[in-house]
């Protein structure tokens, strides 16, 4: 039996879409079973972010009208072994989906996936109530803004409402450099506000845009330290016990490397 | 350019940020807005006049979250000098 984890913000933006990806794509690498479910009808993204567009025929809402078996409907992506996407409807919306019928999907694929990974569109209505029906594990995104921690506060209380346990805190986009000027609230700051056990820390990185300009999850090319900080991640849902370890500052001569090198 | 700004005396944003938080956080949590918070207030200073003689303009009342817990407090300060 796997697990199925909602993928949530409260807050657009901030990454759970990114997030998804990275860490359905870094769990599959590792060598485990993953569906990832765009939970976001109506306005989808999983697919594009994972490059796998071009590939879609059926979504959760032709399995949900019974046009098509769910086995069916879940895209298998190329460059790795055991992940699949189930897209969303992009010609519905959000309330044409009811919690039972999305819980009924994660049932059946955790029956034979090690994780299922559901994206949960920003908001608190019923695009979140659905993404978070079949779920029992929760990871909260949040970026160190005053609007994303306060928004990340207010989606935990109703994780914990709905009973979704544990919740797991991802704190993405920090700059240390930021942080160090006393610029940008803490990885602690963000700890003790949310009091939510932190799962990881993404830094912010400039390859992300370039990644989903390609459509490839940024944990390919394990280089960067938002790629290493995912799979670390990845990690830790598996139940490895991998220590957060400090964002090291860019130097200057990395800044010319990744200039040469053209990452930029 | 500000002289504070120049010797970097301006409080951090992120200490702001983090103040500011608190606050909001606790609130939401509690569900509890300003309003409702000085409309209290502003009853419980009712109440307490009638045993009590303080100065309402010095009373004071918030919420604060300590460790995991929601602490009111309420601060009118008795005035002795009757």
């Amino acid at each position: 039996m796997g697990k199925v984890i909602v993928v949530t913000s409260g807050k657009g933006g901030v990454g759970k879409t990114t997030s998804t990806a990275n860490l359905g794509t870094a769990l599959a690498l590792i060598g485990k079973t993953v569906v990832v479910i765009d939970a976001d009808v109506g306005l989808r993204n999983l697919d594009v972010v994972m490059g796998l567009e071009n590939r879609i025929v059926y979504t959760s809402m032709d399995v949900i009208d019974n046009r098509c078996e769910l086995t069916r409907a879940l895209v298998k992506d190329r460059r790795v072994e055991g992940l699949t996407l189930l897209a969303a409807s992009q010609k519905n919306n959000k309330d044409d989906i009811q919690p039972e019928q999305m819980k009924a999907i994660c049932e059946e694929l955790r029956s034979n996936n090690d994780f299922v990974l559901v994206d949960s569109p920003a908001g608190i209505e019923s695009g979140f109530r659905n993404a978070a029906a079949g779920a029992d594990e929760a990871l909260v995104v949040t970026t160190p803004d005053v609007s994303a921690i306060r928004d990340a506060d207010r989606i935990t209380g109703l994780l914990q409402h709905e009973g979704v346990e544990p919740i797991n805190l991802v704190l993405n986009r920090l700059s240390p450099e930021m942080v160090r000027k006393g610029n940008m609230v803490s990885k602690d700051d963000v700890v003790a506000l949310l009091n939510l056990n932190l799962i990881g820390v993404v830094p912010e990185d400039r390859g992300v845009i370039s990644s989903t300009n390609r459509g490839i999850p940024l944990v390919h090319d394990n280089s960067s330290q938002a790629a290493q900080a995912y799979m670390r991640i990845a990690k830790r849902l598996t139940g490895q016990r991998i220590p957060i370890p400090e964002i090291r500052e860019k130097g200057f001569f990395s800044n010319i490397l990744e200039w040469f090198s053209g990452n930029r | 350019m500000n002289i504070l700004k120049i010797f970097g005396r301006k409080p951090k944003s992120s200490n702001i940020a983090q103040q500011r938080l608190k606050l909001v956080i606790t609130q939401d949590r509690v569900d509890i807005g300003n309003r409702d918070i000085k409309q209290m207030h502003r009853e419980l200073a009712e109440v307490l006049a009638r045993y009590f003689n303080f100065t309402i303009s010095a009373a004071q009342m918030s919420l604060r979250q300590e460790g995991n817990s929601y602490v009111l407090i309420a601060d009118f300060p008795y005035d002795n000098a009757r």
